[in-house]
């Protein structure tokens, strides 16, 4: 997946939010969990309640670190058949959700496989994704809202799954690797722009959807990301519960908050959040909002500092004000 | 990429046009491309003062944020304001509306030591 395609980011990010955008996802992981104990498996392992929904449906949910429950991956997980799970990591944790995942098998009645090389996984957002899509398979494109459903191309069986990450409908297909091509040329001689990274991040950022190794991780819990709903509190097990109810309990951790600027410049990660004088926390994701036309940002700030304050971000030695705003930024209509 | 033969060039990938003893300055077309969507420009202010390979300016794009250098000692004496509502000039027209600032510069021999069309494209092509 590129950065951008040659018509940039902002025009990628418009078409996205105006009529209809492509991604190319297939660095998303896919681990095949089957056997009589599948459920039970990722019950135990992930954090929200599998118990919620049924077959046919996909499930947004999170892998705890078992000492401190910093999230160690945000996963979709599509229930397939009663005994067959497909649980979809980032790229990047593939190995270390397997390994979790593996460790935990043991003495079950399931087998994990990883299929990420075998399918391409692409992504058609936006508010006319599912007339473009059902040019190319009306199956596909009628599943609903976190729902699944198989439909075939070029006679090739594929999935189709109501899920994305840009704030916006749509719908995200996992296509076998041998007919994903052609998949991806008829979505867009039907009228999809091809979108890359670029964009995939500045639609999520309005969205004020977390990213793994921003929002999430690297000590950060699935609280401090404001994902409480995410979390199956009434199962008497998962990886990480204790550790998150001591948080909870606890409390004083820094949250997720919104941040919005006058201008255009951008915040950038890591740049210092200043309140009365004194640090607060600091900037996770930031860029410029092309929909709003001025910079925002996420950030983890004390939970003392409430919406509606101002507070300042350190931009190189210079102090931008900056307004804590409810989230998301950007709300689709549809 | 598009390299014009009358201008001067940095090996921080600025262009610099001579005009009437004064240096006109901006992003090259290599430099814009390979920034993507510029979204804010911080000029310098008109009066300031630098030395050759100061920091005068920011160009932020979506992905990332890049200073501009003086490419020659000397003092600012204009600078593109369109380019706060309007920075995608800096993609659209590198050479043209997307200027950044105008600098009257301390030696006017200076320029002379700058690249040539020719160095600058050995530079990017290398």
């Amino acid at each position: 997946m590129p950065v951008a395609y040659p018509s940039g980011t902002i025009s990628e990010h418009t078409a996205c939010r105006n009529s209809c955008a492509v991604f190319d996802v297939s660095h998303l992981g896919t681990l095949v969990v089957t056997g009589a104990s599948a459920f039970e498996l990722l019950q135990g392992a992930f954090t929200n309640d599998l118990g919620r929904i049924e077959p046919g449906r996909a499930q947004y949910t999170h892998l705890l670190d078992p000492d401190t429950a910093s999230v160690v991956d945000d996963i979709i997980v599509w229930w397939m058949t009663e005994t067959t799970f497909e649980v979809i990591p980032n790229a990047s944790n593939t190995g270390a959700v397997n390994d979790v995942l593996g460790s935990l098998a043991d003495g079950l009645d399931v087998s994990i496989t990883d299929t990420t090389d075998s399918r391409a996984m692409i992504a058609i957002q936006g508010p006319t994704a599912r007339k473009v899509l059902g040019a190319v398979s009306g199956d596909a494109s009628a599943v609903g809202r976190f729902r699944i459903t198989p439909f075939t191309f070029q006679g090739v069986e594929c999935v189709s799954a109501g899920t994305g990450y840009t704030g916006e409908d749509g719908v995200e297909c996992a296509v076998p690797a041998s007919v994903a091509p052609a998949f991806w040329d008829a979505v867009v001689a039907a009228g999809a722009v091809p979108a890359g990274l670029g964009a995939r991040d500045t639609l999520r950022l309005e969205a004020a959807f977390p990213l793994h190794g921003h929002e999430l991780g690297g000590g950060l819990t699935t609280l401090q990301a404001g994902l409480g709903w995410v979390v199956g509190w009434d199962k008497p097990a998962f990886v990480g519960r204790d550790a998150l109810v001591r948080q909870k309990e606890s409390g004083g951790y820094k949250v997720m908050v919104g941040l919005s600027v006058d201008g255009r410049r951008p915040p950038r990660e890591g740049q210092t959040v200043l309140s009365g004088g004194g640090v607060v926390g600091s900037v996770t994701s930031g860029n410029f909002s092309p929909t709003l036309g001025h910079g925002i940002a996420l950030a983890m700030v004390d939970d003392t500092v409430p919406v509606g304050d101002t507070v300042s971000i350190d931009v190189r030695g210079t102090e931008m004000p900056a307004s804590v705003v409810a989230l998301p930024f950007y709300k689709s209509k549809g | 990429m598009n390299v014009p033969d009358d201008l001067r060039y940095s090996s921080d990938h600025e262009w610099i046009r001579a005009e009437d003893g004064k240096l006109r300055i901006g992003i090259t077309d290599y430099a814009q491309d390979a920034l993507g969507d510029v979204v804010f420009v911080q000029t310098p202010e008109v009066g300031a003062t630098y030395e050759a390979g100061d920091a005068f300016g920011e160009v932020e794009s979506t992905k990332s944020v890049s200073e501009i250098y003086a490419p020659v000692g000397g003092t600012i004496v204009a600078v593109n304001e369109d380019l706060e509502v309007s920075p995608e000039h800096v993609n659209s027209d590198p050479y043209g509306s997307g200027w950044i600032a105008v600098l009257e510069p301390a030696d006017p021999s200076a320029l002379e030591a700058l690249l040539d069309a020719q160095a600058y494209s050995a530079l990017t092509e290398g």
